[in-house]
């Protein structure tokens, strides 16, 4: 008998769950009407199963589940309404003009164009807007011109040499 | 997996909302049974459920069809499950008055030392299943509650038949250890002499 419930043990786990052949069963259930601690055995593996199984469907009898789907959903909506920081980077990600192939060599010649200009605007260079004519005089040799620039404080004295060529010295 | 299965994962993996409404449909009692049988407790049986969800919603095109779409919600479920009594197992303080025990339907019959008897119980197989590792934890949920075959525990599980068989003895050996002085009360008093009067657990069922 105790051979026999060695080599039966091994199967008892098997046959509880149903996962033997027809031949395994009719091995098993042959030993068991003449082994009360195989039989016992038997029956502690399925109180087992019972502390493990009965509260789980007694809570699944008493659960409403519709709530559960509507929080669901509503994280779902939540996961995917986007900051107002994300809209934009989202647009502009897919706007063409704002491609990296296009928008840097855009910047960079606006930057290259914006240097250039500021080095026209901001250079210092005589304006002879504000000069006022103080005195013109001709002369059989030369013409002279006299006039000042109010804001620099200069005088220029422009002597016309030939009517084609012209020298100025301040 | 059946047509219209196919079809309803084919729409949620583009997108579709509704897809996942009739998936949760289908599943959502399964995905609580294995969440309650893990965390043994309502609050966290029910955030699980909604976790897995929404988790199922953005993973679903990873689904590629290789195995069959339960196997892989069960193990997405269990592996939820199992992370969440993680975190949760070092803050919970397990007490008999504790939220979300099993509290009897029918309070009226059963006399309150029954009911006292059945929570202190209850308590116990939550403290133990604790203890189990999280294979075996997982082993016996997807057989005694889920009553998977060795074969779809073993898809479940991404493991081998041998492997399931193993985790579910060992893990059934630990629990009766655990709860000897229950395990066997059930059997006090009945007559184990006439076999022909036992009606064996495992024998054919017609």
């Amino acid at each position: 008998m105790k051979d026999s419930c060695s080599s039966i043990s091994k199967l008892l786990e098997r046959y509880f769950d149903q996962e033997v052949t027809d031949k395994e069963r009719v091995l098993v259930e042959g030993h068991l009407h003449g082994c009360p601690a195989c039989r016992d055995a038997l029956k502690s593996l399925e109180e087992l199963s019972t502390f493990i199984k009965v509260p789980v469907e007694e809570a699944i009898q008493k659960e409403d589940f519709p709530w559960v789907w509507q929080k669901i959903e509503r994280e779902i909506r939540l996961q995917k309404k986007l900051t107002w920081w994300q809209s934009l980077r989202s647009w502009i990600d897919i706007s063409p003009l704002f491609r990296r192939k296009v928008w840097i060599p855009a910047v960079a010649t606006v930057v290259v164009l914006l240097f250039i200009t500021a080095q026209i605007i901001f250079k210092k260079t005589p304006s002879y807007a504000d000069a006022s004519v103080v005195e013109y005089v001709e002369s059989e040799t030369d013409n002279v011109m006299v006039y000042q620039l109010e804001k620099q404080k200069v005088t220029v004295i422009w002597v016309f040499d030939e009517p084609a060529k012209d020298q100025t010295t301040s | 997996m059946d047509h219209e299965e196919t079809e309803m994962i084919s729409r949620c993996q583009q997108g579709d909302q509704e897809a996942l409404k009739e998936i949760f449909d289908k599943y959502h009692k399964k995905v609580y049974r294995i969440a309650y049988g893990v965390v043994r407790q309502r609050e966290g049986a029910l955030d699980i459920v909604q976790e897995v969800f929404i988790k199922l919603f953005h993973t679903i095109k990873n689904f590629k069809g290789r195995s069959r779409f339960y196997t892989y919600l069960y193990r997405m479920t269990m592996n939820t499950a199992i992370d969440h009594a993680r975190k949760t197992g070092k803050q919970s303080v397990s007490s008999l008055d504790a939220e979300g025990s099993f509290e009897p339907s029918d309070s009226v019959e059963k006399g309150p030392e029954r009911i006292l008897l059945q929570k202190e119980l209850e308590e116990r197989v939550k403290r133990a299943m604790d203890k189990l590792p999280a294979e075996q934890r997982a082993a016996l949920i997807f057989r005694d509650v889920e009553g998977l075959s060795y074969q779809e525990m073993a898809e479940a599980m991404g493991s081998s038949i041998g492997t399931v068989m193993s985790r579910l003895h060992y893990g059934r050996k630990r629990l009766q250890a655990l709860l000897k002085d229950y395990v066997g009360l059930h059997g006090q008093g009945r007559d184990s002499s006439d076999p022909k009067k036992q009606n064996l657990p495992g024998s054919k069922k017609e």
